[in-house]
């Protein structure tokens, strides 16, 4: 049962050939076996888990559908706070993160019916692309064992994975979605900027952050962002514009889309599995009648190093507090990352704010007359070995955190929408994840791509090796 | 100065790592219009966005 997609078993619940109640405890068991494994889930509620269940299943049978996730098991990211639910952002301080009001993203999933089990592991504050946590225990990515899930939302991308749940909330500041979705073989989608509301979850730097979902299909992500987008009185960025129908929109194919591939920096230095996968991947586009063009960008690198200053001086505005009141509670590299930010100058915070406009502008007007959306892979290499790029000096292990993510964080400074999905496997059984950029709140469009793309390709139906007797420790 | 390696000191190396990143933003900040401001970004998302909101179908969240 735990091996459907989220549609899959929101349509059996509403056919009434299971129950909410069965789709709760068949995720619970699940935890309970494969967890101790993976330290991808922090903590269940089972008792409320259960008795949500039972009044959803009180509501099938009465005929009354919340809506598209009824009944539907998921758990989010350990970021998101309310009245009495207090986050530990991955720190060692059960209750370092709290809201006045409920969370809005997962508030509205639970409006349209789901259920939450519970809170996901993640990086430290929400700080680190590989899935380590020295206070939680590593995350690993359910296909190899040693091999990190990928971070930040590195318990969403393993749990969704491994078939704890059915989908989960992430966030990405420089690819904190995306990432885990390449190294666990799932779908992660970063909205544009204002797409979904931020209200009640922590921030790390508020002009870079983006609520967004994991899942194990481009059609559950559309299920997911469907029922969370939109404004939000409590978050003043969330954008005023109206919400798609994101699901109706994905059986449009790829015919006569244009599909941009960046030059160089996006190809160059990958492993070289990784390289077959995204390439192989844009001939499967172009056989669905696409049209590929090669397409230039603007060096990346600059946006890089704007998205370096951004997120170094609004993290440390943000966690000025706990990092210079409690330092030593902090992993070494998470404090050296945060400390960086309290160096640049007011002046140089401003200079990057407004090249920030400036790059934003530009790109969309001179990209996106050419192109409908972009096509690059997400991770330079698959999911990495958590021993070796978590040893050494934190300047080292910082180094490896800026190749590791090269790919994912240019699209955070521009705010763009991206869908990572998986796109093949390296021969060791690591998945490979695949990037599509579209034009700003043009979500439609990626989501229908990677579709297409996800049908004919059938990666999806791939699930990793930890039921058979080779991938059970 | 080679900043291809860590300082021993982790005070320098922060220093050296926010002056790297501050010199990265004045070279490019040389040829910034007077009128630019932060604000361009999201105007610059809204202006990019397809027309109409949204494809068919799209419809606003009650």
């Amino acid at each position: 049962m735990t091996a459907e997609t989220l549609a899959g078993v929101a349509a059996r619940i509403r056919r009434r050939e299971c129950s909410p109640v069965e789709a709760v405890e068949a995720c619970l068991a699940r935890i309970a076996r494969l967890n101790p494994r993976l330290h991808a889930v922090l903590r269940v509620d089972a008792d409320q888990a259960l008795r949500t269940a039972r009044v959803r299943e009180a509501e099938v049978e009465a005929g009354r559908l919340r809506g598209p996730l009824h009944g539907v098991p998921l758990a989010h990211k350990d970021l998101f706070a309310g009245p009495g639910q207090p986050a530990s952002c991955g720190t060692a301080i059960p209750e370092y993160f709290r809201a006045e009001r409920n969370a809005t993203a997962p508030a509205r999933l639970e409006a349209a019916g789901a259920i939450t089990l519970g809170r996901l592991n993640m990086s430290e504050l929400a700080l680190g692309p590989f899935g380590d946590n020295a206070h939680h225990g590593d995350v690993e990515t359910p296909w190899r064992a040693g091999h990190g899930a990928g971070g930040s939302s590195s318990g969403s991308g393993a749990a969704v994975a491994a078939g704890l749940v059915y989908g989960a909330l992430g966030t990405d500041t420089g690819g904190s979605i995306r990432l885990p979705a390449a190294c666990c073989g799932v779908v992660g989608l970063k909205p544009t900027y204002g797409r979904v509301s931020r209200a009640g979850a922590m921030p790390l730097s508020w002009s870079l952050d983006h609520v967004g979902p994991l899942a194990r299909t481009v059609r559950d992500a559309a299920l997911l962002l469907g029922a969370m987008a939109g404004p939000d009185p409590a978050d003043p960025t969330a954008s005023p514009r109206a919400v798609p129908d994101y699901v109706a929109a994905l059986d449009g194919g790829v015919a006569g889309l244009r599909i941009g591939v960046p030059d160089r920096y996006y190809w160059e230095g990958l492993d070289d599995g990784v390289t077959a996968a995204a390439r192989r991947a844009t001939e499967v586009l172009r056989e669905l009648g696409a049209v590929l063009l090669e397409c230039p960008l603007p060096d990346p690198e600059p946006l890089n190093d704007l998205a370096n200053l951004i997120a170094r001086c609004e993290s440390a505005a943000v966690h000025a507090r706990l990092v210079r009141e409690q330092p030593h509670a902090l992993q070494p590299v998470v404090r050296a990352r945060l400390e960086v930010g309290f160096q640049p100058s007011a002046h140089d915070y401003l200079q990057a704010t407004r090249l920030r406009a400036r790059a934003t502008r530009t790109f969309v007007a001179d990209v996106f007359a050419t192109v409908d959306l972009l096509v690059a892979p997400t991770t330079p290499e698959p999911a990495p070995a958590l021993a070796v790029v978590t040893a050494g000096a934190p300047g080292d292990v910082i180094r490896r955190i800026g190749r590791f993510s090269r790919l994912t964080r240019p699209w955070n400074v521009l705010g763009l929408p991206v869908l990572s999905l998986p796109c093949g496997f390296v021969p060791d059984g690591r998945p490979v994840g695949l990037q599509l950029v579209g034009r700003p709140f043009d979500e439609a469009t990626i989501l229908r791509a990677g579709h297409a793309y996800e049908q004919a390709a059938g990666w999806w139906r791939r699930r990793p090796p930890l039921d058979d007797a080779a991938g059970r420790r | 100065m080679d900043r291809s390696s860590t300082p021993a000191d982790p005070e320098r190396a922060r220093q050296l790592a926010a002056a790297d990143l501050a010199a990265a933003i004045e070279r490019a900040a040389g040829d910034l219009a007077i009128a630019e401001e932060p604000a361009g970004f999201v105007a610059a998302l809204d202006a990019g966005a397809p027309r109409g909101d949204a494809a068919p179908g799209a419809a606003a969240r009650p």
